[in-house]
């Protein structure tokens, strides 16, 4: 059954059509991998999944629910995370006080001046720091961590939520090649848990976790399927003939 | 890893403690009453100081408004203590109203007459206020200048309201109770010691209590929201309740500032409201250090006493001092005077740059 499921989706900034009829859905647990050109409008599209931005017209829903109007709040209520393309930590927070203010069990600025409330959700705190591979670098203040480190602590906050769908916006965007590889690592453990939607331009990445991969073009889905269907079909080649192409 | 000691929590407490002894015992040193009024001022401004410190330095939102708190808190009480001087049968009209071709008293001055109610207002209006008027600005999504600039706007409004209501709040001339304020049947003399630890407790208990509520994770979130208000709201946090809550909290206490200033002065005009006071406020909390409560206190404090002694050849020249010292402070020290305490105890407890013992 479908978790994720984006229909007839457009958005518009003054008569241009960024996302223009993109029909997307992703079933739960699965990882999909979401492809295209700079410009192609893959991080519109989270945007407008997560509420950042408002849709023109079509309906997005999430888990059966139309989710379409909600807040951006309610929608992280409901269990989607977001990893933005620009890395957003909190820079002045050590990286223990960011995973704490991720693992965001109450909400209300009331609940959580209460100085005796327990800290719960201890062992999933651990697992996440330990997958995230920071925990040794829980008293650094966040904005000295390494750009690779700088996504690991998000993608951990991310984590800390534990959403059922996960929207990662080039999560490698960096990276050297063995933090690269280790970021894969995260993800093959991470597959079948949760759902996973990542954004990528590394289609050494692509290749190394993604099971089906849908390719955007021009605010539209240009084509879906697995590696070896993309990587032969003829618009996919057009698209990226001239540029790097896929590789 | 070896941490700051100035991250150590008891350390600080230590502190805090100490420094509050200290003011406390002001009075057992000075028994000149103007000298002891004099520090009774700067520790109000300290607690502007401390209101600054929690919206901005915790908060990220740099609030040129508090003076609204501030005015709205000291009218509040200026009109409390002209009402306890006033007398219901044979004088029941405050002089300046009569110069002002007013026959009755006012609708809005009627609450006056009782101190607890008048109290309740002094406090309580400019707290609404706050909340108000942050809910309006928050949920809206207002930040970083553009804070600042609708709390300026906002009170240049409030200061030409009090400034043009004439026969309501006397206008430029300002209110002057000709007694002091009188309560549980005792009269707070301006330059007397009880006054001055008046002032002293407030202070303490504000701060304290501010400071523990930082220390809860609100505290913690609060500043997320500072770093990255994106992100804090895609981690699920209404990020306008709490920039609300935060900002009607340093209304709250900026109000009582108002109420023990005009208890010290024995009178409240419209600089109460003026620009330039409410940007001293965010310079005091700068050059002390913004997200220290006790430096914003020590920024205040060491500010006006410089101020004091500056004498009289220097008044012209104090303002362009004060200006080169908050400039040079934004340049180099972002965290004002703490930021160079935090950096030379850092020092002296060897620990590596980039790490904090947080606990
Ligand atoms: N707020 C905006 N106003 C106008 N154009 C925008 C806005 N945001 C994005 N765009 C445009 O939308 C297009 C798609 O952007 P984006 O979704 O970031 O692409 P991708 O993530 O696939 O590289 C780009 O051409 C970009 O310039
Ligand atoms: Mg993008």
């Amino acid at each position: 059954m479908a978790i994720l499921e984006l229909n007839n989706v457009v958005k518009t900034y003054n008569d241009y059509s960024v996302v223009n009829g993109f029909n997307f859905s992703v079933n739960e647990g699965e990882l999909r991998c979401l492809i295209g050109p700079n410009g192609a409008g893959k991080t519109t599209s989270i945007d407008l999944i997560t509420g950042r931005q408002k849709l023109t017209s079509g309906t997005v829903h999430f888990d059966g629910k139309n989710i379409t109007k909600l807040l951006e709040r309610q929608i992280v209520g409901l269990g989607i995370g977001r990893k933005f393309q620009v890395p957003a930590v909190f820079k002045e927070l050590t990286v223990r006080e960011n995973f704490e203010v991720a693992l965001s069990e109450k909400r209300g600025p009331f609940q959580n001046m209460n100085p005796f409330s327990k800290k719960r959700g201890r062992k999933h705190f651990n697992r996440i720091i330990e997958l995230a591979g920071l925990g040794s670098r829980l008293d650094s203040i966040a904005g000295y961590l390494s750009h690779g480190e700088t996504q690991w602590l998000e993608i951990g906050m991310v984590l800390m939520q534990k959403p059922r769908l996960l929207l990662m916006d080039e999560p490698t965007a960096g990276m050297t090649e063995q933090e690269t590889q280790k970021t894969s690592e995260i993800f093959k453990e991470l597959k079948g848990d949760h759902t996973l939607v990542v954004v990528e331009h590394d289609m050494s990445f692509v290749r190394s976790i993604a099971d089906v991969i849908s390719v955007m073009h021009q605010g539209k889905m240009l084509a879906e399927g697995s590696l070896s269907e993309i990587e032969q079909h003829p618009k996919v080649k057009e698209v990226y003939l001239g540029t790097e192409g896929i590789n | 890893m070896n941490g700051n000691l100035y991250h150590n929590r008891t350390a600080q407490w230590i502190i805090y403690i100490v420094i509050f002894a200290l003011l406390a015992l002001v009075p057992f040193v000075f028994d000149n009453p103007f000298t002891l009024n004099q520090y009774a001022r700067y520790i109000i401004f300290s607690l502007t100081a401390v209101s600054v410190s929690l919206v901005w330095g915790y908060g990220g939102i740099l609030s040129l408004g508090q003076g609204i708190a501030f005015g709205m808190g000291a009218y509040g009480m200026g009109a409390t203590m002209q009402m306890q001087f006033q007398d219901p049968e044979s004088d029941p009209i405050p002089s300046f109203m009569l110069t002002n071709e007013l026959e009755t008293l006012p609708t809005v001055w009627e609450p006056f007459w009782s101190t607890p109610i008048g109290l309740t207002l002094a406090l309580g209006i400019p707290t609404l206020f706050f909340l108000f008027f942050g809910y309006m600005m928050f949920q809206a999504r207002v930040a970083g200048v553009f804070v600042a600039i609708m709390t300026l706007a906002m009170l240049a409004a409030w200061y030409s309201v009090v400034y043009d209501m004439q026969p309501f709040t006397a206008g430029f001339n300002g209110i002057s109770p000709p007694l002091p304020f009188e309560i549980f049947e005792t009269s707070v003399d301006p330059y007397s010691s009880l006054a001055y630890w008046i002032c002293v407790a407030a202070l303490i208990i504000l701060t304290l209590s501010t400071k523990f509520i930082l220390h809860t994770k609100f505290g913690l979130i609060v500043q997320a929201m500072r770093d990255d208000p994106e992100r804090a709201r895609f981690l699920g946090y209404n990020v306008a309740y709490y920039q609300t809550v935060l900002f009607t909290m340093s209304g709250f206490i900026a109000a009582i500032a108002g109420i023990l200033w005009v208890m010290i002065t024995q009178y409240v005009s419209p600089t109460s409201m003026e620009i330039m006071l409410s940007i001293s406020m965010v310079i005091w909390a700068a050059v002390g250090g913004r997200t220290s409560l006790l430096g914003a206190i020590i920024g205040a404090f060491l500010i006006n006493l410089g101020q004091s002694y500056a004498g009289d050849e220097f008044r012209a020249t104090w303002l362009i001092i004060l200006g080169v010292v908050f400039i040079a402070v934004v340049l180099f020290l972002p965290k004002g005077l703490t930021g160079l305490f935090e950096i030379i105890i850092g020092k002296l407890s060897g620990s590596n740059n980039g790490a904090r013992q947080s606990g």
